[in-house]
């Protein structure tokens, strides 16, 4: 293997790191990316297989602590109500992930000016507007212009099908007079460069043999190894490393797929490993230069960590939903609660997803991100045969405001496979999000029965378990390098040629899925880079 | 797809089976017992210690109830052994809904496999239009504190 030093090195093949990839592609620089898992050929996803939704429960679970694959590494959650979740592979989560695209909304890069809650972002909507249009055409983006929670933008392609149960939801909340637009969504709705549209089967988390879903496997990755980008899978990174005199990144250690270490130079070093993994490798560099943790003398590397805590409500309607026909987390999105309204007692706000329905099994276990089965004997019978196809849902996604408190560590006992120190998640709900939650259920409740639900079921008093999709904030961007760890522009305050894009520089969460705004940013990020080129390690 | 063969009939964990998952005999739907998840889960529990020693405990305990095996003895059963109850509970779970049989019985279709999907028609722009009209009359629902110094 060539081992030659390379200009740039990027850490992780997910959302950001094909992203940025992409972007410094026209610098001419030679390119490595590292990544730990491996390639998936989508000939091996699970949603080929008529047994598909064993696989949720086993080798395809979204919790790489179910998993337990060569590539994942534990994560201990013992001290937090949500478990982080993901997928270590080329496309990262981009692989399970389901496919809901919502930009960040304006108001969300200004919560400590418009709220008094979090910090301003040291960058702003109208900022990445033109990267958030860039990454949708690249990533095949389908969804309905004109939607009146947004400055004005249409998604490259039509919206796919709401569905039945996306229309009569829709009249729900036309009832109550109340925002909702369909679903901006990574998935076609028409057949585009060689992908295929979405087919409608409904397993979009277990892989998207279609190629509908905009995963960076089929969109950025192909795309860039045609470009000589080279991709290096069964690649852990296991430590950057700094040269003690200069206080520049020089390369990392990483395990090959025999386990044994190799060293890789670079000049220009790329985190990419998103909200959990990108501190737990930083905390892991520690040095002389730095003790507490490569770029941490800020001391925020790790805190701050931010989720979306989810819950759901779902109402029987008198005929069948078909909530089955079509991708599974996304017909429309209510933005009604999104903003801060002093009378709800709490700031920022929530969004009302509609899901579609879970598969048979997935419901009888408890629903996705849940483990609590619905009841044996003759009330299963009648759940699922009088319940369960007549079922519409609205799930709560809450804005999770950041705290110190709420972090990632090292584990001082669990590691992975190569002996790496694992992370440890300590996180509990803040006030703020539980008044959301419980706001939130009701208003769905109200909109249920408004949409025609002859009775809503009972709630649990529980967040989703498996929720941890969004990992963000724990090394946040910011102008001040005392209270964030890297600048406006993703470089690390710290050591100068060290820069990272995934969603661990957010400064506050916002309320929506973060894959389209972590994508903007790389992009973002990389033109910074191209802008700067002169310049750029001052 | 995984093939559950009939176990022994009426084994014990056959009518357990049957008591947590009933058949709806007006949908000609079978119960679990008897359309062979037994045979899943003993399978299962050949990979799972865990699952293997839950199944031990339960059947051996089972046996032990002297008015056989009915909903009463399976509550007792659950009530008496929790966690082991709730891993065989799972797997039973797991076992019947794997059957793409039983997934288009409970009335949802089968989500069938790539590359099959279902036909679901786009809504027409007429539909589109009628429905986010009273959204669109409310005009724009969201701050934007920098957009005017772009």
């Amino acid at each position: 293997m060539n081992h030659d030093p390379v200009d740039v090195l990027i850490i992780g093949a997910g959302a950001s790191g094909a992203a940025i990839a992409w972007s410094l592609l026209e610098t001419r620089m030679r390119i490595l990316c590292l990544e730990q898992g491996d390639h998936l050929p989508d000939i091996d996803f699970p949603s080929r297989r008529e047994d598909y939704e064993l696989a949720r429960y086993a080798e395809f679970s979204c919790d790489p602590n179910v998993r337990g694959l060569r590539q994942d590494y534990p994560i201990n959650a013992d001290d937090s109500c949500i478990t982080p979740v993901n997928w270590n592979g080329v496309g990262g989560s981009t692989i399970n992930f389901l496919g809901h695209w919502p930009r960040m909304r304006p108001s969300d890069f200004r919560t400590r000016s418009l709220d008094g809650v979090g910090e301003d972002w040291p960058v702003d909507y109208h900022d990445l507007v033109p990267f958030y249009d860039m990454n949708d055409r690249n990533t095949g983006v389908s969804g309905l212009g004109g939607n009146p929670a947004y400055p004005n933008y249409t998604p490259p392609h039509p919206p796919i099908p709401m569905g039945k149960l996306g229309q009569t939801l829709a009249r729900g909340f036309n009832e109550k007079g109340w925002h909702w637009w369909p679903s901006d969504v990574a998935i076609l709705s028409e057949h585009d460069d060689g992908r295929q549209k979405c087919v409608n089967a409904g397993t979009c988390d277990l892989g998207c043999a279609a190629g509908a879903k905009g995963g960076t496997n089929f969109t950025y990755w192909p795309m860039l190894e045609n470009a000589g980008v080279e991709l290096r899978t069964k690649a852990r990174v296991r430590e950057i490393l700094v040269d003690e005199d200069s206080g520049f990144a020089t390369g990392v250690l990483y395990h090959g797929a025999d386990g044994q270490v190799q060293e890789q130079k670079a000049e220009l070093v790329i985190m990419a490993c998103n909200g959990v993994g990108t501190p737990r490798l930083l905390l892991n560099s520690k040095s002389k230069l730095f003790p507490e943790g490569l770029a941490n003398r800020s001391g925020k590397v790790g805190k701050n960590l931010m989720f979306h805590p989810l819950t759901g409500v779902a109402g029987v309607f008198d005929e069948p939903m078909k909530g089955h026909e079509g991708p599974m987390a996304c017909s429309i999105l209510s933005q009604e609660f999104y903003e801060s309204d002093p009378g709800r007692g709490f700031v920022r706000g929530y969004g009302l997803h509609s899901g579609r329905s879970t598969t048979p099994m997935t419901y009888a276990l408890g629903g996705y991100g849940i483990d609590n089965p619905i009841p044996w004997g003759a009330e299963h019978r009648e759940i699922m045969d009088n319940v369960y196809p007549y079922l519409a849902g609205l799930t709560v996604v809450t804005e999770d405001l950041p705290e110190e408190h709420n972090c990632v560590t090292l584990d001082p006992d669990l590691t992975d496979s190569d002996g790496i120190p694992a992370p440890k998640i300590t996180y509990r709900l803040g006030e703020n999000t539980r008044a959301m939650l419980k706001h939130g259920e009701a208003r769905a409740e109200e909109v249920l029965l408004a949409a025609g639900a002859k009775r809503v079921l009972p709630k649990g008093d529980k967040v989703w378990w498996r929720a941890g999709w969004h990992q963000m904030g724990t090394c946040r961007m910011g102008i001040d390098p005392e209270t964030s760890v890297v600048n406006g522009w993703g470089r690390s305050h710290d050591v100068k040629n060290l820069f990272i894009v995934d969603g661990s520089i957010f400064v506050t969460a916002g309320a929506v899925n973060p894959t389209s705004t972590i994508q903007a940013l790389a992009l973002y990020v990389g033109d910074q880079i191209k802008t700067n080129i002169a310049t750029l390690f001052d | 797809m995984t093939e559950h063969r009939s176990n022994t009939p009426q084994s014990p964990l056959h009518e357990i089976l049957d008591v947590l998952i009933p058949a709806n005999r007006d949908r000609r739907i079978p119960a679990a017992g008897e359309l062979g998840v037994a045979a899943f889960v003993t399978e299962a529990a050949a990979r799972n210690p865990a699952l293997n020693s839950a199944l031990v405990t339960l059947l051996s305990r089972a046996g032990e109830l002297a008015d056989g095996i009915t909903p009463h003895t399976v509550r007792q059963l659950e009530s008496e052994l929790p966690d082991a109850f709730r891993l065989l509970l799972r797997e039973t779970y797991k076992g019947y809904y794997s059957r793409p049989d039983m997934r288009a019985k409970v009335g949802v279709g089968s989500h069938p496999a790539h590359p099959a999907g279902y036909e679901v028609p786009s809504e027409s722009p007429a539909l589109l239009n009628e429905l986010t009209a009273p959204v669109r009359a409310r005009g724009p629902v969201f701050r934007d504190p920098t957009g005017d110094q772009k």
